[in-house]
């Protein structure tokens, strides 16, 4: 449990840290958690980019695509080399996304100062004034395909097999099937040895019910050899056919 | 940490048992259709011969391109709602098409063969006015752009600007357009209203004012309107006062030469403004020599200018549009003209001598339903043996695009009205004879008429019937199997619809804003009937009501449309049968009055149609149906009708009771004080819902009842001081009967737009939190508590106890476009919220995960609920999304409606496309899925079959060897 106690610890160093190199990387504050006025005849900024599907060719995509700051507040288009602009945007803070139909980009925040100065940072809704730094202009990769769909469950033997009711049923089977063939329990010696072991295995003396269990077991075993005498009625009709 | 594991695990389960879609599933039961949008520009791409597009800048602030072929799109690019996507000018230079946005703002560059752009750039500021593509010596190279002050001049390769120049005396002067013949010059126009002409000409390499003349124009005050440049540089005006035609060379004159059109043999109908429409094919020449001049509303003629005369070349009347085309170096001219009261021909002339040319006659049918031509856009070509033929793409009055082909084969229509569906309503499908034979075997009164024996008889002949619709459907099948796939002809019309067996497929009837009605077929979306309604004011506000459903046999289904004017509140009323979408022979009342308010009461006439109750700004109340039967059924009940009125901008919220005589009284009023906050929307609870469960089973048994008031209103208000540390959002539960106030919330820090859904005993909102900068659910629980008050009915004026309210936040990571709950028959299936997204995606959220009992410390008692942790942010699985990649851009509604399965919701998601489909909250319980694995159930079986058989012989050997033995 201790290690568990130390979580917290470590999350608090770990948050120390990221908020001691943002300090020291960056000076200028921007604007804060509260800063996001809108002066009506303040000027305006433009939010550069690039967005780029790995493997895919942007003529294929960028049709589709459109650049979304703040909801659909400002939009704009991506350029046939897969760059794009969003021009008229006041400062503030916003966070853009790439929308596309058939991709997924993650979305990034973008912080404009009051003098145009950009900073763009991980998107985190929760803790809204941590600062994780992404690259300005804009890189923003897409992390793969939408997955819209859910896997059919298909069946397959495996999926049978090792289904746990199955395994209960098949298991014992073998057991009461095989047991009797590996083991000679006929044979004293070996009955002898066996009861050592569990000897061996259970010291207790106040279980003494141990050795009843075994012999229950072993009668039991008894009765399965039977039934496995029963199963060797049906083997020579296997044999026939 | 076990128990933390466990709630991981559970977390995990419960995540994946909540629906998606499966792959094989698409296109199965949901479909799409894409829209652009009234047409304000149009261009055919000419660039290349055998190209098949054309471009399209619509009012809805979209730019697209349509294969020419199909009508289907290549590419849309839809920009932002209002002013600042507005488009201004299209313009289209071999693969680029240019677009100034905005007001002149932005210009756009687009790859036409792509759909990618190419680049852009921002304008200084400045309203504008027009633009021009500019070429010399055959090479067009630039484009410039005029507004109110400054002309500019950029490069079309890349969109840098050459040069920019400030327009003399442009606080007099009002410069509306711009032109280049080719020469190197650009000349910009402009007029001081009612005296001069003045004309600016710059050079343009660099930008220089090469000349400056101002004219004498003492009747003009528009020149987009009333002139246009012809041929050589001749700019030509026309006036209506003077009834002449004035002329100017931009190069050489300095003076109008005034030609009265009465020396032409030409007059003008009265009150009629004269329109020059001239064409210039290529930029980097001057416009062609020959114009149209049209002098009424269904007279055109075409004029030439020969050496500073004007001929006419041809007289056109009656004709209704006309349009120049160009394809290679042959312009020629089309003209629409009216055959009879149902067809238009058009019909191309030679634009050089106005011959006609031959076999060129193409015949357009109007459908009564639609409007009338309003625009004719040609695209002609040139055949292998150099003749001229050509397609037209004809826009009506009620936004829908026809293109068609000679001789007046239609290739394919676009109803781009239904980019702006405002209302909808599904309404079941009629029974066919068949079903209602059935349906009548089982009514009541049948049964207690009839007897035993022609209870049993009539059983049997239902049986047959069953036979015989069986044998006519096998029949049918192999029938079509002999045919070849592609004569086989599945299309749904007005005849053949008939409701399915589980009522999944209805018609969904949708007002537009233009006035027009639709009926589409909720299964496979083909439009089987229209409507236009002519003289609807463009600030409508429309309110669909179901009157009469399909149920009662020999009356027809009924609808009824409120329409109502915003501006002065006078209201119309159409009543007409949603499944064939006529108009009904039932005369609706005239209402002088304007209406407050229009309420739908579950009484019945004796034709089973719900009354309408119509409130006037008098507060007078009439009824529709207003029948003797109707109004004796209104005296009774009058004392139990209540209703609500909301005044927003005097932010009075009253509650008014009907009187005997149909006079109401005031009981109660709610006033919110309009100067710190103002309603933003009223939100009552569907009628048409059901509850299935009274409460919650908590994890000790005991029972949590809901508080189920169908009378509760959810009020939202916002505060007018819009700073973001003192706004705030409001919500208030007030009872609709007594006007209590149930309960009441404030977000501190937030702001609109807020989205409300009320449903059962909850409402969920949406808000925009300003201190974190994103977007917040909250979801308001009421419950009456442990103890039922009265069980068997609900009163408002009986509850004394006020209930239990939970409340708890959560945080959204997107920004919504429109929220809707899902509803089912019966109301046993769990609830989904339906979340349009800007995205275009339609996310299905759990209402699970919407709920105030969600515990921050998990217990034995609330594992047992099943209550998810509470988790401050609610996660978009993209699996969630109930239509994958079909995104719906700008979602502005989404309707649900219940079908005949409890497991199944319709539901229709409409914007700028529409899109229909079916949801499973709970999944689909009460049907075998689609993926039933027949093959592995019938496999196992006939495989135990086989065996039983096997060992049964197996046995009887076994037994005959131990007889032997």
């Amino acid at each position: 449990m201790l290690h568990i106690e130390r979580i917290p610890l470590l999350w608090v160093f770990f948050q120390a840290a990221v908020v001691v190199t943002w300090c020291f990387t960056d000076l200028e504050t921007g604007p804060g958690a509260g800063v996001s006025v809108t002066q009506p005849n303040g000027d305006r900024f433009k939010i550069e980019g690039r967005a780029v599907v790995p493997g895919v060719k942007t003529q294929d995509w960028v049709s589709t695509a459109r650049i979304f700051v703040e909801g659909e507040e400002y939009v704009g288009f991506v350029r046939t080399d897969g760059s794009f602009a969003v021009n008229d945007v006041p400062s503030g803070s916003y966070v853009v996304e790439v929308i596309t139909p058939n991709y997924r980009f993650e979305p990034v925040r973008v912080d404009i100062t009051s003098k145009g100065k950009m900073r763009a940072r991980l998107v985190n809704f929760i803790k809204t004034s941590e600062v994780i730094r992404q690259p300005y202009p804009l890189q923003i990769r897409a992390n793969g395909p939408q997955t819209y769909f859910m896997k059919r469950e298909t069946w397959g033997w495996t999926d049978f097999l090792m289904n746990p009711m199955v395994m209960m049923m098949v298991l014992p089977l073998l057991i009461i099937v095989l047991l009797p063939k590996v083991v000679n329990t006929n044979d004293p010696e070996m009955r002898k040895e066996m009861e050592q072991s569990m000897n061996m295995l259970n010291p207790n003396p106040e279980l003494p019910d141990v050795s009843e269990l075994m012999t229950k077991l072993f009668s039991g075993s008894k009765g399965s050899s039977k039934a496995g005498s029963s199963s060797k009625g049906t083997r020579p009709a296997v044999k026939r056919r | 940490m076990a128990k933390l594991i466990l709630m991981c695990l559970k977390f995990m389960v419960l995540c994946s048992t909540v629906e998606a879609v499966f792959e094989d599933q698409v296109g199965k039961f949901d479909w799409r259709q894409q829209y652009v949008g009234k047409v304000r520009f149009s261009h055919f791409d000419t660039h290349l011969q055998s190209s098949k597009k054309v471009l399209l800048a619509t009012e809805n602030n979209v730019f697209a391109s349509l294969n020419t072929r199909t009508g289907e799109l290549l590419w849309r690019h839809v920009d932002k709602i209002g002013p600042e996507g507005n488009i201004d000018a299209l313009l289209q230079h071999g693969q680029d098409a240019l677009l100034v946005v905005g007001d002149g703002r932005l210009l756009r560059s687009w790859e036409i063969n792509v759909g990618g752009l190419n680049w852009e750039i921002v304008l200084d500021s400045g309203s504008f006015q027009s633009a021009c593509l500019i070429g010399q010596q055959d090479i067009v190279k630039h484009v410039a752009v005029l507004k109110k002050t400054v002309i500019s001049l950029h490069y079309l390769s890349n969109g840098h600007q050459k040069w920019i120049e400030n327009l003399p005396e442009s606080d007099t002067v009002d410069y509306q357009a711009v032109y280049s013949g080719g020469n190197g010059d650009v000349y910009a126009l402009g007029v001081v209203p009612h005296s001069h002409i003045a004309i600016v000409v710059y050079s343009l390499e660099d930008g220089e004012i090469i000349k400056q003349i101002s004219v004498e124009a003492p009747w003009l005050s528009n020149i987009q309107a009333s002139c246009a440049v012809i041929g050589q540089g001749m700019l030509t005006c026309v006036d209506s006062a003077t009834v002449s035609l004035y002329m100017l060379d931009l190069d050489a004159q300095s003076e109008m030469t005034q030609i009265p059109l009465q020396s032409l043999g030409l007059d003008v109908t009265p009150g009629f403004q004269p329109v020059l429409v001239s064409t210039q094919p290529n930029p980097a020449q001057p416009p062609l020599s020959e114009f149209f001049l049209q002098l009424g509303p269904e007279h055109h003629l075409l004029l030439q200018l020969n050496d500073g005369q004007i001929v006419t070349l041809r007289d056109f009347k009656p004709a209704m549009l006309v349009s120049f085309a160009t394809t290679g170096e042959k312009t020629v001219a089309a003209v629409m003209s009216p055959k009879n009261m149902t067809a238009c021909t058009i019909n191309l002339f030679s634009a050089e001598s106005g011959r006609r040319l031959l076999d060129t006659t193409l015949i357009f049918n109007m459908d009564p339903n639609v409007g009338k031509p309003e625009k004719l856009y040609v695209q002609a070509f040139l055949k292998k043996d150099d003749s001229v033929g050509y397609r037209v793409m004809v826009q009506t009055e009620d936004h829908t695009l026809t293109f068609i082909q000679q001789p007046g084969r239609v290739m394919w229509t676009r109803e781009e009205a239904l980019s702006d569906v405002v209302t909808m309503e599904m309404v079941d499908l009629p029974l066919t004879g068949t079903q209602a034979e059935l349906e009548g075997e089982f009514g009541k009164k049948a049964a207690i008429q009839d007897g035993l024996f022609s209870m049993v008889l009539k059983r049997l002949s239902s049986q047959l019937i069953l036979l015989q619709a069986w044998i006519g459907h096998l029949w049918k099948l192999f029938y079509d199997a002999r045919k070849p796939r592609s004569q086989v002809k599945n299309d749904v019309t007005i005849e053949n619809l008939s409701r399915d067996e589980f009522n999944l497929q209805k018609m969904m009837v949708m007002v537009t804003a233009s006035g027009k009605l639709f009926g589409i077929d909720s299964k496979t979306g083909s439009i089987l009937w229209r409507h236009y309604l002519e003289n609807i004011p463009s600030n409508a506000a429309f309110k669909l009501m179901v009157q009469r459903n399909t149920a009662h046999f020999p009356h027809p289904p009924q609808c009824t449309l409120l329409i109502k004017d915003k501006d002065t509140g006078l209201a119309t009323l159409h009543v007409f049968n949603p499944i064939f979408g006529k108009k009904s022979h039932i005369t609706p009342p005239a209402m002088p009055q304007p209406i407050l308010q229009s309420l739908m009461l579950p009484v019945m006439d004796q034709d089973y149609a719900k009354v309408l109750l119509l409130v006037d700004d008098q507060y007078k109340v009439s009824a529709f149906p207003s029948t003797k039967n109707v109004l004796q059924q209104l005296q009774e009940m009058a004392s139990s009708i209540f209703f609500y009125l909301v005044d927003s901008s005097q932010g009075r919220l009253s509650g008014y009771r009907l009187r005997t005589d149909l006079s109401t009284e005031l009981i109660w009023e709610v006033v919110v004080p309009t100067e710190v906050q103002r309603i933003v929307s009223v939100k009552g609870k569907r009628p048409n819902e059901h509850v299935h469960s009274q409460g919650r089973v908590m994890g000790d048994r005991s029972v949590l009842y809901k508080y189920l008031n169908p009378n509760l209103l959810a009020v939202v208000t916002e505060s007018t001081d819009l700073h973001q540390e003192r706004s705030f959002v409001g919500i208030l539960l007030i009872d609709g009967v007594t006007g209590r106030i149930i309960h009441e919330a404030v977000q501190r820090k937030a702001k609109g737009p807020v989205h409300v859904v009320h449903s059962e005993n909850w409402v969920v909102y949406e808000y925009w939190s300003t201190k974190s900068r994103r977007n917040e659910f909250s979801v308001i629980e009421l419950y009456e508590g442990m103890e039922l008050y009265n069980s068997t009915v609900f009163s408002s004026l009986d509850r004394p106890h006020a209930p239990q309210v939970l409340q708890q936040s959560y945080i959204f990571p997107s920004s919504i476009s429109t929220m809707e709950a899902t509803l089912t028959e019966k109301g046993i299936t769990s609830r989904h919220l339906l979340i349009g997204l800007p995205s275009g995606g339609i996310l299905s959220l759990p209402k699970m995960f919407l709920d105030p009992r969600r515990p921050e410390i998990v217990t034995e008692q609330s594992r047992e609920e099943n209550l998810i942790p509470y988790a401050p942010e609610l996660l978009i699985r993209s699996e969630w999304f109930i239509n994958y990649n079909q995104t719906v851009t700008r979602v502005r509604g989404i309707y649900t409606a219940p079908s005949g399965l409890e497991s199944t919701c319709l539901v229709v998601a409409y914007g700028l496309d529409i899109y229909q489909t079916r949801v499973y909250p709970s999944k689909q319980f009460d049907v075998l899925k689609d993926d039933y694995d027949y093959m592995l159930i019938s496999s196992v079986l006939f495989a135990l079959f086989f065996a039983t058989m096997i060992s049964k012989r197996l046995a009887e050997v076994k037994l005959l060897n131990r007889a032997w033995r």
